[in-house]
C-alpha cells in the first residue's frame, strides 16, 4: 500500500473511532440531565447549563481526533 | 512545531486589532452619558454585564466574581466576538479568524494559566498554594501536577479545534454546493461559537475557584 493510502486510512479511522466514546458519554449525560429536569423543573436552568458544560468537555475529545485527521490529510 | 523569529505582522494580528478597536468604540459609546433610564446601547451593555456577573457568581460566588470580573469578562467577550467573526463574509480569505489559529488560542490559554496560578498565590500565599496541591491525597501529587500542566493544552486545543473545524467544514461545503449547504453549517456555528466561548471562560473560572480554595 502506498504511503498516501495509509495516511488516508489513518485519517478516516482517527475520526471514526473518536466519535464512539464521546457519543455514548454525551447520551448518558443528556439522559440523566433530562431525568433530573423532569424531577425538579425549577432547577432546569442550572441543570441545563451544567449539561452544556459537560457536553462541551466530551465534545473536545472528538475534536482532538478531528484535528489529527486534518493534520494527516494535509500530509497526504 | 517550528519556532520562528518572524515578528512581522500576520493576518490574525490585524483582525485582533480590528476587534479591539470595535469593542473599545462600542464601550465608549455605551458609557458616554450614563442615564438612569438607559438608551438601547447602554441597555444592551448593562444586560450583558449583569448576565456575566450572574454567570460567574454561580461558579465563584458573588464576591470573587465581582473582584475578578475584568479578566473573565474580557476573555468571554473577546472569544465570543472573535468566534462570531467567522460568520462575516470573506472570513478565512480576506481576514483570518483569530481563534481559528493555534497561536491565538494558545496565547489565551497561557493567559488563563498564569491567571489561575497568580490568583492562587495571591490568595493563599506561595507556600499555602503549593501545599494545596497535596489536598485530596498526597500520593496523587504527580497526577495533580500533570493535570495542572495539561489544562492549558486542552483549553487551547478545544477552542482551536472547534473554530478551525467549523471554518474548514464550511469551506468544504461551499465547494460542494455554493450557498445553501454552508448556510446549514453556519446556523450550527451560531450555537457552537457561543458555547465554546462559554466553556473556555467557565473552565477558567472553575480553575480559579479551585486555586482560591476557600471552603464555603
Amino acid at each position: 500500500m502506498t504511503a498516501s493510502a495509509l495516511i488516508a486510512l489513518a485519517a478516516a479511522i482517527a475520526i471514526a473511532l473518536s466519535t464512539v466514546g464521546p457519543g455514548i458519554g454525551q447520551g448518558i449525560a443528556a439522559s440523566k440531565a433530562m431525568e433530573a429536569m423532569a424531577r425538579q423543573p425549577e432547577m432546569a436552568g442550572t441543570i441545563r447549563t451544567t449539561m452544556i458544560l459537560a457536553l462541551a468537555l466530551m465534545e473536545s475529545l472528538t475534536i482532538y481526533g478531528l484535528l489529527i485527521s486534518f493534520i494527516l490529510i494535509a500530509k497526504m | 512545531m517550528t519556532f520562528t523569529t518572524d515578528f512581522s505582522i500576520s493576518k490574525p494580528v490585524i483582525t485582533i486589532w480590528v476587534i479591539t478597536a470595535v469593542l473599545t468604540l462600542l464601550s465608549i459609546l455605551a458609557t458616554r452619558r450614563l442615564k438612569d433610564v438607559p438608551g438601547p446601547l447602554q441597555n444592551a451593555a448593562e444586560a450583558a454585564v449583569s448576565w456575566l456577573e450572574d454567570f460567574f457568581g454561580g461558579v465563584l460566588g458573588k464576591k470573587n466574581a465581582k473582584r475578578y470580573f475584568p479578566i473573565f469578562g474580557t476573555l468571554f467577550i473577546f472569544i465570543v466576538v472573535s468566534n462570531y467573526s467567522g460568520l462575516l463574509p470573506t472570513a478565512g480569505e480576506a481576514f483570518i479568524i483569530p481563534t481559528s489559529t493555534l497561536s491565538v488560542t494558545a496565547a489565551l490559554a497561557v493567559i488563563a494559566f498564569f491567571t489561575t496560578h497568580s490568583i492562587g498565590i495571591s490568595r493563599q500565599g506561595p507556600g499555602g498554594y503549593l501545599k494545596s496541591f497535596l489536598k485530596p491525597f498526597a500520593f496523587l501529587l504527580p497526577l495533580t501536577l500533570l493535570d495542572q500542566f495539561v489544562r492549558p493544552f486542552s483549553l487551547a486545543l478545544r477552542l482551536y479545534g472547534n473554530i478551525y473545524a467549523d471554518e474548514r467544514v464550511t469551506a468544504q461545503l461551499r465547494e460542494m454546493f455554493p450557498v445553501l449547504l454552508p448556510l446549514v453549517m453556519q446556523t450550527l456555528s451560531l450555537l457552537f461559537c457561543f458555547i465554546q466561548a462559554l466553556v473556555f471562560t467557565m473552565l477558567t473560572a472553575v480553575y480559579v475557584h479551585e486555586a482560591i480554595g476557600e471552603d464555603e
